[in-house]
């Protein structure tokens, strides 16, 4: 039991390492369907991730929640996101407010951030997850950072949702998930905020002929 | 328990009918009921509370003791307010040929969703349902705020969608950390998150973890009441959305978020020491209201200048919980109510002269009082309230407030021990004194700032061709009843506000 749950605990950290990763392929990505398949494989490996909390603690709820990770962040999400794009005039991110290598570094130093922050309360926690807890507010810290760096709504849209995902990955890793009746009207927010943003974007496309929310400038002092 | 299903009943079913309806009359028909509704339920809730101790109904999803029942109130008085004001501001919109008929069906749609979620976010004893719910309340109004379909509406709804979502996020961060500390005190997780279940224990929640889900709650709740820094949506969502939406996002909505901040704070209270929570709300308050000041002093948009007012009161309400006390808590909470009353009022009279004058620059509106003396005479009220001057109740729970910063000064707080980083001991830089000085000038700033730009609105003679009277309208009944409630509230509180306001602070009081 003692070798399963060390085995468990290593595949768990290695899974949330993966999720790490996928995060600076995106701040690297400069191609906007990228980003979105990239957002895509990191949310299957978060429910990976979930699935093995799963297994390895016999919550059985959790499975239902990796499910519905599944069905909305793998599947609907990127193809919402897919069709958004397929009416920009834009594919690329042309210019970023910081080019990627510096981008790179600054996550980086997030992620220390994010260890040195979470450092005094790991210890407090007895599960087999709780390494991952750091890692969850390092995504955290990153999505929030995609969001601040890039110009275009849906690379914004997919900063969210990394950043949600790090939060989802912190719940399950930290806590073993939250109560059911959270944990299903977080989704539900989520999925809703997407399309709701969706819908922006074709507006903001329509209004501005661009989806670039430096021109947002017209409501100042 | 009937009650508090006709609260959730009432506006989900008058979303449903919303969209099936297609008569204006209907709609707006609908509307007043499903408030009218509420606002029973309400007196109801009120009644029952006052009599014997807290509800908690529907399998321990809901709980409502006198701090959520006071927020309830808020959101019955504001909300009913502003279905009156409804009726004729949005068939004018529709008669000018602003908006199409059929987009009524979904202004109504979304209001009612907007009220739902607040009123779930107020009766949920699960802190994670409230996240879901105050996360509802950003995805139903973003459309409201955007409703003109102009480039500034689309531009301000995009701003508040993404910078609410955001700071709402870091709050969900909070919310797990909550959690986290509570499992490991409570043996059964899926309660793990319920008010009811986590007071009795918070003693013996881990401070180190309470002390970070704080801040993470305080930023992402902190940005949706509008504080400082976390405050830039709010001038342009609150310059752009129509007027009843404004009146509901600066009357209500922030109270909802502000009350979802004490909620955990009562939590942390218990396992952390008073001064760390009080003097972080002490702190932001702070920011908040002379920021706003400065920015008053220097608006030239009138929708703008309520807007900061909104952040400024949000700020003193902030600061007299934060130093905390029978009479600073007591102050803060009466602070909530009477901006409410006041902020809705303010935004009345601020469409009512958007829809004759067509601008929103102050220096070319003149003579309200000559061409519309129902609306200046509301602007001027809400105005005098919004400085904070006697005889209106603003008045009263301001110098509440001053006096408890006089005689406690702000709580000590220590960072140190979350962040390992920051060291912030206020009390050992400024004395009292100088706290109360500096809170008294931005308080003269902004009274200044204020008045001068609303009394060159009121008074002067209106642009040639202007007609020069106002037709009664049912949207002029709440600016009568607001009005009497904002003076009579200085003189005599009614017992029941008196008496929930009274338990309210002692929930939040725990030492």
């Amino acid at each position: 039991m003692q070798g399963l749950s060390s085995l468990g605990s290593q595949l768990v950290d290695l899974c949330s390492a993966l999720l790490l990763l996928t995060c600076f392929a995106i701040v690297a990505q400069r191609r906007l369907s990228a980003c979105v398949d990239l957002f895509a494989l990191q949310s299957a490996f978060l429910v990976v991730t979930a699935a093995l909390v799963a297994y390895l603690t016999g919550n059985h709820h959790i499975y239902l929640a990796a499910g519905l990770t599944g069905v909305i962040k793998v599947i609907i999400i990127p193809r919402v996101l897919k069709k958004v794009i397929d009416r920009l005039n834009v594919k690329r991110e042309l210019v970023m407010h910081v080019n990627v290598p510096t981008g790179l570094l600054i996550c980086g130093g997030l992620v220390m951030l994010a260890f040195f922050i979470a450092q005094p309360i790991i210890p407090l926690g007895s599960l087999l997850t709780r390494d991952s807890l750091a890692i969850a507010l390092a995504i955290v810290l990153i999505g929030l950072f995609t969001m601040i760096a890039r110009h275009q709504a849906v690379s914004q849209l997919v900063g969210f949702l990394v950043l949600e995902n790090g939060l989802f990955l912190g719940a399950t890793a930290a806590t073993y998930g939250m109560p059911l009746v959270v944990e299903l009207g977080v989704f539900f927010d989520v999925l809703i905020a997407t399309l709701i943003a969706g819908i922006y974007t074709n507006r903001l496309q329509d209004a501005f002929d661009s989806v670039d929310t430096d021109r947002l400038t017209v409501l100042k002092e | 328990m009937i009650a508090v299903l006709v609260l959730l009943i009432a506006p989900l079913l008058a979303g449903g009918l919303s969209l099936v309806v297609h008569r204006s009359g209907w709609l707006h028909g609908i509307n007043l009921a499903s408030m009218g509704a509420l606002v029973t339920a309400e007196v109801v809730i009120t009644h029952t509370v006052l009599r014997s101790g807290p509800v908690t109904a529907l399998d321990q999803l809901v709980y409502l003791d006198a701090l959520s029942t006071f927020i309830l109130f808020i959101i019955g008085t504001v909300g009913l307010a502003c279905s009156f004001y409804m009726r004729s501001y949005m068939d004018e919109q529709v008669a000018r040929g602003v908006i199409a008929p059929s987009q009524l069906n979904q202004f109504f749609f979304l209001f009612h969703m907007f009220v739902l979620a607040m009123v779930i976010a107020t009766m949920a004893n699960s802190v994670g349902v409230q996240w879901v719910a105050i996360e509802a309340t950003t995805l139903a109004t973003t459309f409201l705020i955007a409703f003109w379909r102009r480039r500034e509406s689309l531009e301000a709804g995009w701003k508040y969608l993404i910078l609410c979502s955001v700071g709402i996020s870091l709050a969900l961060f909070g919310v797990v950390l909550l959690y986290y500390s509570s499992l490991h005190v409570l043996s059964d997780a899926s309660q793990g998150l319920n008010v009811t279940h986590l007071l009795p224990v918070a003693d013996r929640l881990n401070p180190q973890v309470l002390k970070l889900a704080f801040i993470f709650i305080l930023v992402g709740y902190g940005t949706k009441v509008g504080l400082v820094p976390m405050h830039s949506w709010l001038p342009d969502a609150y310059t752009e959305a129509p007027a009843p939406v404004v009146a509901m996002l600066a009357g209500v909505l922030e109270v909802v978020a502000a009350y979802a901040i004490l909620r955990v704070r009562v939590i942390v209270d218990h396992a952390v020491p008073f001064a760390f929570a009080g003097g972080l709300l002490a702190l932001l308050g702070f920011a908040s209201f002379l920021t706003a000041a400065f920015f008053i002093t220097i608006q030239h948009n009138y929708k703008r200048l309520f807007a900061y007012s909104s952040i400024e009161h949000m700020g003193i309400a902030m600061i007299g919980l934060g130093v905390g006390g029978p009479l600073g808590t007591f102050g803060g909470l009466f602070h909530l109510l009477n901006h409410a009353l006041a902020k809705s009022m303010a935004f009345f009279a601020a469409g009512n002269i958007h829809r004759r004058f067509h601008t929103v620059e102050i220096g070319q509106v003149q003579g309200v009082a000559m061409a519309q003396p129902w609306t200046a005479m509301a602007l001027m009220i809400s105005g005098l309230t919004l400085s904070a001057l006697p005889p209106f109740a603003a008045f009263s729970s301001e110098v509440q407030v001053v006096a408890a910063l006089a005689s406690q000064g702000v709580p000590e707080m220590e960072l140190a021990g979350t962040v390992g980083l920051v060291t912030v001991t206020l009390s050992d830089q400024f004395s009292r004194v100088a706290l109360v000085s500096v809170f008294l000038v931005g308080a003269v700033l902004s009274f200044g700032g204020l008045l001068y730009r609303i009394t060159g609105m009121v008074w002067g003679t209106p642009p040639e061709g202007m007609v020069r009277e106002e037709i009664w309208t049912l949207g002029h009944l709440p600016i009568i009843l607001l009005t009497m409630a904002l003076m009579g509230f200085t003189f005599f509180l009614p017992p029941p506000i008196q008496q929930l306001l009274e338990r309210a602070t002692s929930i939040i009081l725990i030492h």
